[in-house]
């Protein structure tokens, strides 16, 4: 049961560094669009005290960015993107205000 | 000096041996006096790292161009198709999967996009395709710059895009793997797919190349790397 | 969380042939000496059986080579690491590493 679908755009929660997240600061805050469905595994926050067998596991997706959202001063091009693997907990879903 | 043609002696790099073999050597020693873990264990990892090079990635690529079907399978589910050319990806040693992958993905190249791989967290890397990585992947400069300024860090090795392809960054930060699948280069008509293996270099599957057909892996360049068509 | 302070048996195996300097990426791009693949096979055989964790390696190669061992060559950042977690874990002492390397060197030497 994914609560996003493929072309959702999702923000990347902007939470204090949690110890062993692999959530990049670099997309935190930052709006983004769903473009895969990946397998369930366990978080990486909980992988990482060894809870492989009972850790939480959920749905992680493929978020794209544009990289003229991510750098404020990016001198490539417009239609530049950027790929990364994000766990369900760590997205929601963008605001009317991003556009 | 006595033994200075010894037969047995060791194939070094260099003529002398480095203090960081010495290092290397006796970190290994108190590690197994220690019980850390064995000799045989040791012997199979070095066995594995010293004979993965690019040639699993270059079959695959090969593959997909020559074998439409193939291709499809490929991108579909890179981890279990892997095993067709006799990669498993749950078991690359023969005694179980010593990092934390699961799940690889090709990334096809097309006349739009263009793809690039990093690891921003770590320096991940799809060794069973590709072998270990090179020095300059898992250095900070092109773990921090590709995500910032891709174009410029590709420029470095010669490589460029005009403003309607777009440069596609991959940070592979959780349980996935990827690989670049470059696109067929034109001038390669007929070959079999060991000759269109020899030009689908580490380089290549990595983003910071495209294939050449005057360049192999084991043959330098004729020109200063690449312009993408 | 590793100790910041560099151990000598450490920083003493740099030379001045082996000091890092700044090359561009293509630069740092070369065939792995035979110690490196070994060093390589041993981090995997550390994480495999539980002693140190890749992922907790690589964090701690970054950092370290970042700081206190920032003039070592890249291509020396798993052994130096590996060598201080091992020490500030507490599992060899630096004189143990000390009197290891003499005795490898020796039979090094000896060939």
């Amino acid at each position: 049961m994914t609560k996003f679908e493929i072309g959702d755009r999702v923000t990347v929660k902007d939470a204090t560094s949690m110890f062993h997240t692999r959530t990049q600061a670099f997309i935190r805050g930052h709006t983004g669009v769903v473009v895969e469905h990946r397998p369930e595994w366990v978080i990486p926050e909980d992988e990482a005290w060894g809870r492989v067998e009972d850790g939480r596991t959920e749905p992680f997706y493929v978020v794209r960015f544009r990289q003229t959202d991510l750098w404020p001063r990016y001198t490539g091009f417009e239609i530049d993107t950027l790929e990364t693997e994000c766990s369900e907990r760590w997205l929601e879903p963008a605001g009317e205000a991003d556009t | 000096m006595t033994h200075s043609h010894d037969d047995h002696a060791p194939i070094q790099a260099s003529e002398e041996v480095s203090e960081f073999e010495i290092l290397e050597t006796a970190i290994r020693e108190l590690s197994i006096e220690h019980g850390l873990f064995s000799r045989e264990d040791h012997r199979r990892f070095s066995e594995w790292a010293e004979s993965v090079g690019p040639s699993g990635g270059s079959k695959l690529v090969a593959k997909a161009w020559v074998d439409p079907e193939f291709k499809k399978r490929l991108l579909a589910d890179g981890t279990e198709t892997c095993k067709e050319v006799g990669i498993d990806w749950r078991d690359p040693t023969g005694s179980g999967t010593p990092s934390d992958y699961t799940y690889f993905y090709v990334l096809e190249n097309t006349p739009k996009v263009h793809n690039v791989i990093v690891c921003t967290l770590c320096s991940c890397y799809p060794r069973p395709v590709l072998g270990m990585s090179p020095d300059w992947y898992r250095t900070p400069n092109y773990r921090r710059r590709l995500v910032r300024w891709p174009r410029e860090v590709i420029a470095e090795f010669g490589l460029h895009f005009p403003s309607d392809v777009e440069v596609r960054v991959h940070d592979s930060n959780q349980k996935s793997r990827f690989m670049v699948m470059p696109m067929r280069p034109e001038g390669t008509e007929g070959w079999s797919e060991e000759q269109l293996a020899s030009i689908v270099t580490r380089d290549t599957m990595i983003g910071v190349a495209v294939p050449q057909v005057d360049w192999t892996a084991t043959t330098p360049p004729s020109d200063n790397g690449g312009t993408a068509r | 969380m590793m100790t910041d302070k560099a151990y000598d048996v450490i920083l003493n195996t740099l030379t001045p042939e082996t000091t890092r300097d700044d090359v561009t990426l293509p630069d740092l791009d070369r065939k792995p000496d035979p110690w490196e693949s070994s060093m390589q096979a041993t981090v995997e055989c550390l994480s495999w059986r539980g002693a140190w964790d890749n992922l907790d390696r690589r964090h701690t190669e970054d950092q370290l080579g970042e700081t206190i061992y920032r003039d070592f060559p890249v291509r020396s950042r798993s052994v130096v690491a590996t060598a201080h977690a091992l020490m500030d874990k507490g599992v060899i002492s630096p004189d143990e590493l000390e009197a290891k390397m003499e005795e490898v060197r020796a039979r090094f030497n000896r060939q």
